[in-house]
């Protein structure tokens, strides 16, 4: 009886996550374009061979991953400070993180487009500033390193809090009696941060990385907006990627085969990700 | 103490300077924002606004389209997910296990990759264009974080108020409809937000289904005003978009800060 009230979620479950896998895998098995006149046709596996001498698949690829692992690990990092700093008790802290929240909670696209007008060149507060001491404008949004790294501010700004957030939840469970016990062995305050709240906040750092370095993978919206994936490509990611192959140049079967490969890489990006959890593991019991 | 509160003022400057920014823009004049320096007489401008709200379609309705997106999508997700969630803490443990690493997986996963398969289906079912369809994909995408959410929910209550139901005879719907379902308010809440968060933002799947001006939703509107003319400057009409566009947000935001930060803690300590 209890198994019927599952079936629905399974069902819709399999229609947007199975489904579509497989439907990717038999779509890089065949020719499926504009050029076949939208019809099927097996080519064997000639995509793939074409995936593996893509490189701008595989420079695509890179970039995204510079992306998240850049990306992620500067949130973390600030992160945990946002949420040492927001876990205190004062009147108005419950309205300070649902300010601190926002930025995660506004559509992407709204928050690409406000980054947009701020990078702009040459009326955008940035330019503005340099302009005062110097005749050349950076030209944010058309120099591929500033560009890069334009992104990857938006992409910290927007997601730091959330990050936060979950890190505030584990810090919450840590009981303040572990701090005092600390303290009167006469430990400092950093080395209560280092013994203490790091290590017992490993699984919720752990959730967190995971989550973000899925999610980053598959940066879209910002891309999008910021930058359009230029310039030359330069902030392109796989998801722009997939997405102009399929709907610019109308090529869905490569572009199943793009969206295919960079879910392996990310495969194997999470299993080098479960190897570093363990050995991290390894090395905080060490240092207790 | 003093330092703590200094530090959280910036915090609160860096999130919320680039909203600020676009405030300031929405209501300048397009010669003001070409040369903020000068001092000229038509400054400030509502300008900005009322071409919003007097274009093809008025920008109220793309507000509209999201709010029924957002409606409809989170109540069948909960239509979905809340006998789902039931049913899971009440089967084998094995099997229950199963279930929730492969929605764990599953609420990972970057679901922006699945949206040629999901175009696809859209076209073989013909359901592109429909504002209540799109919620199909949505309540499917938000159901794995809802289960989770809602199962851990249903597990904290006590087993022997159900027993206690059965005894007086209410059958499972009763059960579940008058007594388990009202328990876990807070839950179904703070969950019912995020989806709608989620739902309201969405942008690759809604700009892939929904090609009708008149009914695409925020996200894809904005993208549109940002992709309508990349050379010139009509930033002041940009910063007035991104402004309406964020105030029900804001508002949402404020309202249900709890429930929202509820959410999301109890999705990382349960996860």
């Amino acid at each position: 009886m209890n198994i019927i009230l599952l079936l629905p979620a399974i069902f819709l479950l399999c229609l947007v996550f199975f489904i579509p896998l497989l439907r990717y895998f038999w779509l890089s098995l065949h020719a499926y374009s504009v050029s076949t006149g939208l019809e099927l046709i097996p080519n064997g596996g000639v995509n793939w061979l074409r995936l593996l001498e893509d490189d701008r698949f595989w420079i695509t690829t890179f970039q995204t991953v510079r992306f998240a692992c850049v990306s992620v690990s500067v949130e973390v990092v600030l992160a945990i400070f946002i949420a040492l700093l927001l876990d205190q008790k004062f009147k108005g802290i419950g309205i300070a993180r649902a300010l601190t929240l926002l930025p995660w909670a506004l559509p992407t696209t709204i928050m690409a487009l406000c980054w947009r007008w701020i990078f702009n060149t040459p009326n955008g507060p940035i330019e503005r500033l340099i302009s005062l001491v110097s005749n050349e404008p950076l030209n944010i949004l058309s120099d591929p390193h500033l560009a890069w790294l334009a992104t990857v501010l938006a992409d910290i700004w927007k997601t730091t809090p959330f990050i936060a957030l979950i890190l505030l939840a584990g810090l919450q469970t840590i009981s303040k009696d572990l701090y005092e016990a600390f303290r009167l062995e006469g430990g400092g305050k950093l080395q209560a941060f280092f013994t203490i709240t790091l290590p017992l906040l490993r699984p919720y750092l752990l959730i967190s990385l995971m989550f973000r370095l899925a999610q980053s993978f598959g940066v879209f919206d910002l891309i999008q907006i910021l930058t359009g994936g230029g310039p030359a490509g330069s902030t392109e990611s796989v998801a722009t990627y997939a997405y102009i192959n399929a709907m610019r140049f109308l090529d869905f079967g490569y572009s199943s085969t793009i969206i295919l490969g960079g879910f392996i890489v990310l495969l194997l990006l999470s299993l080098f990700a479960m190897v570093f959890y363990v050995y991290s593991r390894k090395i905080f019991i060490s240092k207790l | 103490m003093i330092r703590n509160k200094f530090l959280l003022i910036i915090l609160l400057l860096w999130s919320l300077c680039p909203f600020f920014w676009q405030v300031y823009t929405s209501f300048c004049s397009s010669e003001s924002i070409l040369s903020p320096l000068l001092n000229i007489d038509n400054r400030w401008t509502l300008q900005n606004y009322i071409q919003l709200f007097t274009s093809e379609p008025p920008f109220w309705r793309y507000l509209l389209n999201s709010t029924i997106v957002g409606t409809t999508s989170t109540v069948l997700t909960l239509i979905i997910a809340l006998p789902a969630s039931y049913a899971l803490t009440r089967i084998n443990k094995v099997f229950a296990t199963g279930f929730k690493l492969f929605f764990f997986i599953a609420a990972l996963f970057p679901y922006v990759l699945l949206f040629l398969s999901l175009l696809e289906i859209a076209r073989a079912l013909n359901i592109g264009n429909n504002l209540f369809a799109l919620s199909l994909p949505y309540a499917s995408l938000s159901l794995p974080l809802a289960i989770l959410l809602l199962s851990a929910a249903f597990n904290d209550l006590p087993k022997d108020l159900e027993e206690a139901a059965k005894i007086e005879g209410l059958g499972l719907f009763q059960r579940l409809r008058w007594i388990l379902i009202p328990l876990i308010a807070p839950a179904t809440a703070s969950t019912s937000i995020i989806i709608f968060l989620f739902s309201w933002n969405e942008y690759p799947i809604a700009l892939t289904w929904i090609s009708k001006p008149e009914l695409i939703t925020l996200p894809v509107a904005i993208a549109r005003i940002a992709g309508s003319s990349v050379y010139s400057v009509p930033y002041g009409a940009y910063a007035a978009a991104t402004v309406l566009g964020s105030l029900p947000l804001i508002i949402i935001v404020l309202l249900f800060q709890k429930q929202i930060i509820a959410g999301l803690t109890q999705g990382a300590v349960k996860g």
